[in-house]
């Protein structure tokens, strides 16, 4: 069975079927939480921003110029919320450990176990700063190219590629620690 | 050689990509949120109109509604001749005066030595960065600037340069649109006394 397009979702909540706006959340819930996780840390935050944005988006819906695309225009709000929260966060208290020895040693018990890899992965990110974090996973998470980047974050091509650059050379620096350690 | 190092990003990447689940309470979450905010009630009249929808037509009644289109459209060819035309136009203008909302001349000056073209969008012209009316000149030394119709008001404005990085204007000041992050500028424009 085809699949109702966001364009007609919008319309019904547009409507006054505010009901019809669940399935908007149903479609880009997990898909968009990924993001958030990665770029906030940790999944309170995480879903937090994710319902901002959901809320948000369902407030300014008939500011949605092109609801074909309305994915499109919700992971814009996500991210910014994401920056939001993630700002606040941030001095508010540090949610992962930033001490480099405590990071080491914390990988020592089973660092082949594919577990922990992971949890190092996950670490070495929250440790990015957070514009190159976030140029990071739109790269190479979210799979966009840097035009789209630029449109969604208002930040020059440039500046971007440098950017991902940067979280690149930084990861492995992070990760080969850990390897060699 | 970056390939050959040891941590490699594709693979951190890839391990990035897993799937999320988030728990099913959360819909009913966000759905306890929007149940409690107004209601959208309508349309606007462009929406009403750019909305995708499928409308059901018996093809007896959309070849009877073709043919009454035709069939007007001829008669009306018939009918309207170039001085009727003629003598509609000032009848129209006079019940109908057009509605010039008042503007002033705003000079928008940004220095950019890198740019290779600079435009100013705003609400005053559709944040369209390809509006003829304001495109900004380089004067020199790295100085763009445009003089343009600004109707009178409070305004958002911004520059858009080599048509993809906006930049707020540094001589203004900034407001920050809450929903998109964006920075914008901010200007008030007042009749000339």
């Amino acid at each position: 069975m085809e699949a109702v397009s966001d364009a007609v979702i919008v319309e019904r909540v547009l409507r006054g079927n505010a009901e019809a706006f669940g399935s908007l959340v149903e479609r880009y819930r997990d898909r968009y939480a990924r993001y958030a996780l990665h770029m906030l840390g940790n999944r309170e935050d995480a879903e937090e921003a994710l319902q901002d944005a959901f809320t948000r988006a369902y407030r300014s819906l008939a500011r949605c110029d092109d609801p074909e695309r309305f994915g499109a225009w919700l992971f814009r709000i996500l991210v910014n919320r994401c920056r939001t929260l993630g700002a606040r966060r941030g001095r508010r208290a540090k949610t992962f450990v930033f001490d480099e020895t405590a990071l080491l040693s914390a990988s020592e018990d089973h660092p082949a176990e594919q577990g922990a890899w992971r949890e190092e992965i996950d670490r070495a990110l929250q440790r990015l700063r957070p514009e190159q974090r976030e140029a990071f996973l739109l790269k190479y998470v979210e799979e966009l190219g840097y035009d789209e980047m630029s449109r969604l974050t208002g930040v020059g091509v440039s500046a971007l590629k440098m950017r991902v650059m940067r979280a690149c050379d930084r990861l492995r620096e992070l990760l080969s620690e850990v390897h060699s350690a | 050689m970056r390939d050959d190092d040891n941590v490699k990003i594709r693979d951190v990447a890839r391990a990035l990509r897993e799937p999320v689940r988030v728990d099913a309470s959360f819909n009913e979450r966000v759905m306890r949120v929007v149940r409690e905010l107004p209601k959208h009630s309508h349309l606007s009249f462009w929406r009403r109109w750019a909305m995708p929808r499928t409308i059901t037509v018996r093809p007896l009644a959309a070849s009877l509604a073709a043919a009454s289109l035709v069939l007007f459209a001829l008669v009306g060819l018939w009918h309207v001749s170039d001085d009727l035309d003629r003598a509609a136009k000032p009848i129209a203008k006079a019940i109908f005066p057009p509605k010039v909302a008042p503007e002033q001349h705003v000079q928008f000056v940004l220095v950019a030595p890198d740019a290779k073209k600079v435009a100013v969008v705003g609400d005053f012209n559709g944040w369209d960065p390809s509006h003829l009316g304001y495109q900004a000149q380089h004067r020199g030394g790295g100085v763009w600037a445009v003089t343009a119709s600004v109707p009178i008001g409070h305004h958002r404005y911004s520059f858009v340069v080599d048509d993809s990085l906006w930049v707020a204007d540094p001589t203004a000041p900034r407001v920050v649109d809450n929903d998109f992050g964006t920075t914008n500028s901010a200007i008030v424009v007042e009749e000339q006394r």
